[in-house]
C-alpha cells in the first residue's frame, strides 16, 4: 500500500477564493444596480469570512488520496467520513484544467470521470503539476493489458493542431459574441441608456411607434430612424464576430489533438488550459457540422457523443466534446478514418455510396413546410389587407426550395464498421455510428408511412439527447427499410459492446 | 431479401409441444390471456373515469343550481357518449392490440412488434441486453403471467417492456437472453 497523499497547500486559497467569489458575484449586482448605497454595512460583513477560512484549512486536511494495486481512495470529511475507492480500469477520463492563477504557482484541478456517473466521481483542486503526472501515469498504466505492455508504445500521432489563424476562422464561423451583445443591446434598451444616448428620436422605442404607424396608414415613413436602426444591426454583427474571433483565439489557443494508442487527447486554452482523455471506445457518435459559412471557407466541425453511462439502468447522460472545432473539408475523411478506424470514409463523402430517400419523400416533406408558411401568414391578414398573398407566395417558394433542397440532402450510407446518416440543407449534419455503439434498431411505421409505402429506421444508442443528430432516418422505401434493419441488427449482433 | 409484413405472419402452425429452443424464428403471439387481463385492467381504468365524471357532475347540479335545464341534459348525454365508448374500447382494443403486438427469437436477438396505428417493430442484439427482469402484478399472478424488462445502455430503449407473456415463458426468454458470461458465473 501505497503513503496516502495530500492536495497543494494553496488547495486553501483557491477554496476560500471559490466561496468568495460565490458571494462576491451577487455582492457587485447588487451594488452595480442600488448604485449609492452606503458603503459602511460591507466591513461588517468580513467577519462572516472566517467560518469559511477554517472550513477550508479543515476541507484541505481531510482530504486524502493514495493509490492501491488497482483502484485509487480518496477519503475526504472530518465529521461525516467518506472513503471513496474507484478502480482504475473504470476511470474513463482524467480532465485538467488550468486556469490562469493555477498556472502561476504550476498547480491543477483535476476532475476524475468514470462511465457511471454525470458529474466527476472526484474532484482533485489543487494538485501540483508533477502529482497529476504521477496520477496519469497510474491510472492509465495500471490500464493496460499485459500483452500491450511487452509491445513498444505507439508513438503519440497528432492528428489536428490548429494555428491562429484557424481559429480566428472558428471564431468568425461559431459567432459567439452575438447572444452576448445582443443580451447587453437588450438590457441597455430597457434601462434607457439608449433612449438618452441617442435621444427619443433615434431609439428603437419611438421607431418601433413610428413603423407601426405607418402600418396603420398614418404619419411618415421613419427612414432616418431605420438606417440607423440597420448600420446598428450591422456593426452589432460585425463587433460581434471580433469578440467571438478573439474568444476563439484565447479559449482554444493551440487546440492539438492526439492519437496515443486506445486514447484520443486533446489539449487547448490559453488562460484556461485544459487537458483532456477521451478513450476510443467511449465514443457513442461522431457528429460533423457544417452551416452555410462552413461550406463557403471549406471547413467542418466534428463533435463526438460520449457516454456518460448512467449506471446500470443505463440511462445515458449525454456529454458532447469537440473532436475539432473548425477542420478543413479535405482533412475530413482522414480524421474520421483515424478515429473510427475506417478506410473506406472518403468515397463516402466523395457523395459515392450515399443512398437517398423514397422518391416521393418530397411529397410528404413539402406539407408540413406549407403548412407552417400558411401558419405564419395568418396573423398578417388583418395588418397587410390583400398584400399577405405576396407574403404568402413567397413563403410558399421558400417552403418548396426548402422541402426540395432537404430531400435532395437526405441520405444514408453503410461503411465497413459504421452507419452514416446525413440531414439539412443550410445547415448540413452528419452523423456516424460504429456496429459496437448500435443499442437497439427499430423500424416505425406510421398510418402516412403505410399510405406511401415507406418506413422509418432508427438506430438507438448509448447518449443520444433527443435534440442532438443522431442516425434517424425517414422516408425510407419499405424494403429498403427491412433490409437495413437486418444487416444492422446482425452487425451489431456479431460484435461485443463495451463500456 | 423478403420483405417481412408488419403485421403479424402467423402462418407457421404453432407448435404443440414445447419446442426444443425458444430462439427458433417464429414470430409469437401473446398469450391470449393478456386480453381478459387487458380488459379488467381497461375496465377499471375506465370506471374509474366514468365515476369521476358523474361524481363532478352532481356537483355542478348541486352547486350551480341556476344552470338552465338543457344544459343540464347536455352534460348527462355527453356523460354517457363518454361512458358507453370508454366500455367499448376497454372492451374491443385488446383485442385490437393482441393482433398486433408479437415477439421474435432468433440467434441474433429479440424483435418485438408493437403498434396498432403507429407501428413500431424493436430489435435488440442478444449482446446489447445489460440484464432482464421478469416482473408480475397481482392481477398478471392471478392469469399466470408476466412481463419481461428488457435493459439496454441505449437512450429511447433504455428499457423495453414485454407484457403479457405466459410466466414461464418469460422466465425461458430471460433465460435466454442473459449474457453468456454470466451463464457460466
Amino acid at each position: 500500500m501505497q503513503a496516502e497523499q495530500r492536495l497543494h497547500p494553496l488547495s486553501i486559497l483557491f477554496r476560500l477564493a471559490a466561496q468568495v467569489r460565490s458571494f462576491a458575484v451577487p455582492g457587485v449586482a447588487v451594488l452595480a444596480t442600488a448604485g449609492a448605497v452606503g458603503w459602511g454595512w460591507q466591513v461588517w460583513l468580513m467577519p462572516l469570512a472566517i467560518p469559511f477560512a477554517i472550513l477550508s484549512v479543515v476541507e484541505y486536511l481531510s482530504f486524502r488520496y493514495r493509490y492501491d494495486a488497482h483502484e485509487m481512495v480518496i477519503r475526504t470529511g472530518f465529521l461525516f467520513r467518506n472513503e471513496r475507492h474507484v478502480p482504475y480500469a473504470r476511470i474513463q477520463n482524467l480532465h485538467a484544467v488550468q486556469n490562469v492563477f493555477h498556472r502561476l504557482w504550476k498547480v491543477v484541478e483535476v476532475r476524475v470521470e468514470t462511465g457511471g456517473a454525470d458529474e466527476p466521481e472526484a474532484t482533485l483542486s489543487v494538485l501540483p503539476v508533477s502529482a497529476y503526472e504521477e496520477m496519469r501515469r497510474r491510472v492509465f498504466g495500471e490500464r493496460r493489458e499485459p500483452a500491450e505492455e511487452t509491445e513498444p508504445a505507439a508513438p503519440d500521432k497528432t492528428l489536428l493542431y490548429l494555428p491562429p489563424p484557424e481559429l480566428m476562422l472558428a471564431g468568425f464561423i461559431q459567432n459567439r459574441g452575438f447572444v452576448v451583445l445582443a443580451a447587453a443591446f437588450g438590457l441597455l434598451w430597457e434601462l434607457g441608456v439608449i433612449d438618452r444616448l441617442l435621444g427619443k428620436e433615434l431609439s428603437g422605442r419611438s421607431l418601433t411607434k413610428a413603423i407601426v404607424a405607418v402600418l396603420l396608414g398614418r404619419g411618415e415613413f421613419p427612414l432616418t430612424g431605420i438606417a440607423l436602426t440597420v448600420a446598428a444591426l450591422i456593426s452589432l454583427v460585425v463587433v460581434s464576430r471580433v469578440l467571438s474571433m478573439g474568444w476563439a483565439l484565447v479559449s482554444l489557443h493551440g487546440f492539438r489533438l492526439r492519437l496515443a494508442g486506445e486514447d484520443l487527447r486533446a489539449e487547448y486554452g490559453l488562460l484556461t488550459h485544459v487537458k483532456t482523455t477521451i478513450a476510443l471506445r467511449r465514443i457513442q457518435t461522431l457528429t460533423v457540422r457544417q452551416g452555410v459559412l462552413h461550406r463557403l471557407f471549406k471547413r467542418a466541425a466534428v463533435r463526438v457523443g460520449l457516454a456518460g453511462g448512467g449506471g446500470e439502468e443505463g440511462e445515458g447522460k449525454t456529454q458532447r466534446e469537440w473532436l475539432a472545432p473548425i477542420l478543413p473539408q479535405d482533412e475530413l475523411p482522414r480524421l474520421l478514418s483515424e478515429v473510427l478506424g475506417e478506410r473506406d470514409f472518403a468515397s463516402i463523402f466523395a457523395g459515392m455510396a450515399w443512398r437517398g430517400v423514397h422518391p416521393r419523400a418530397f411529397r410528404r416533406e413539402v406539407k408540413g413546410w406549407v403548412l407552417v408558411a400558411v401558419l405564419i401568414s395568418v396573423p398578417f391578414v388583418l395588418p397587410l389587407k390583400g398584400w399577405v398573398l405576396l407574403l404568402l407566395a413567397g413563403l410558399l417558394a421558400w417552403a418548396f426550395v426548402a422541402a426540395r433542397q432537404t430531400i435532395a440532402r437526405m441520405g444514408w450510407a453503410v461503411s465497413e464498421g459504421s452507419v452514416l446518416f446525413r440531414s439539412g440543407w443550410l445547415r448540413r449534419q452528419v452523423t456516424a455510428v460504429q456496429f459496437t455503439q448500435i443499442q437497439a434498431v427499430t423500424v416505425r411505421e406510421s398510418p402516412f408511412d403505410r399510405r406511401t409505402g415507406m418506413a422509418s429506421v432508427r438506430v438507438d444508442t448509448a447518449g443520444a439527447g433527443e435534440l442532438s443528430h443522431r442516425v434517424d432516418i425517414p422516408y425510407l422505401p419499405r424494403e429498403t427499410a427491412w433490409e437495413l434493419c437486418a444487416l444492422l441488427a446482425t452487425q451489431a449482433g456479431r460484435t461485443a459492446f463495451r463500456w | 431479401m423478403v420483405t417481412p409484413d408488419l403485421a403479424p405472419d402467423l402462418s407457421h402452425p404453432e407448435p404443440a409441444s414445447e419446442p426444443a429452443s425458444i430462439a427458433d424464428g417464429i414470430e409469437r403471439r401473446l398469450d391470449p390471456r393478456v386480453m381478459a387481463l387487458n380488459r379488467i385492467v381497461g375496465g377499471i381504468v375506465a370506471a374509474a373515469i366514468s365515476l369521476s365524471q358523474l361524481v363532478a357532475l352532481l356537483v355542478i347540479y348541486f352547486v350551480a343550481d341556476d344552470l338552465p335545464g338543457w344544459v343540464m341534459a347536455l352534460f348527462v348525454l355527453l356523460w354517457v357518449i363518454v361512458t358507453l365508448i370508454l366500455a367499448w374500447s376497454s372492451h374491443r382494443w385488446p383485442a385490437v392490440e393482441h393482433r398486433h403486438t408479437s415477439y421474435k427469437l432468433d440467434e441474433r436477438g429479440i424483435e418485438i412488434r408493437k403498434g396498432v396505428y403507429w407501428r413500431r417493430v424493436i430489435h435488440v442484439p442478444r449482446s446489447r441486453v445489460q440484464h432482464t427482469d421478469v416482473s408480475q402484478g397481482p392481477i398478471e399472478r392471478g392469469f399466470g403471467l408476466g412481463t419481461l424488462v428488457i435493459y439496454t445502455a441505449g437512450t429511447d430503449h433504455a428499457r423495453v417492456d414485454l407484457p403479457g407473456l405466459e410466466h414461464a415463458t418469460a422466465l425461458q426468454i430471460r433465460d435466454y437472453l442473459l449474457p453468456d458470461d454470466e451463464d457460466a458465473g
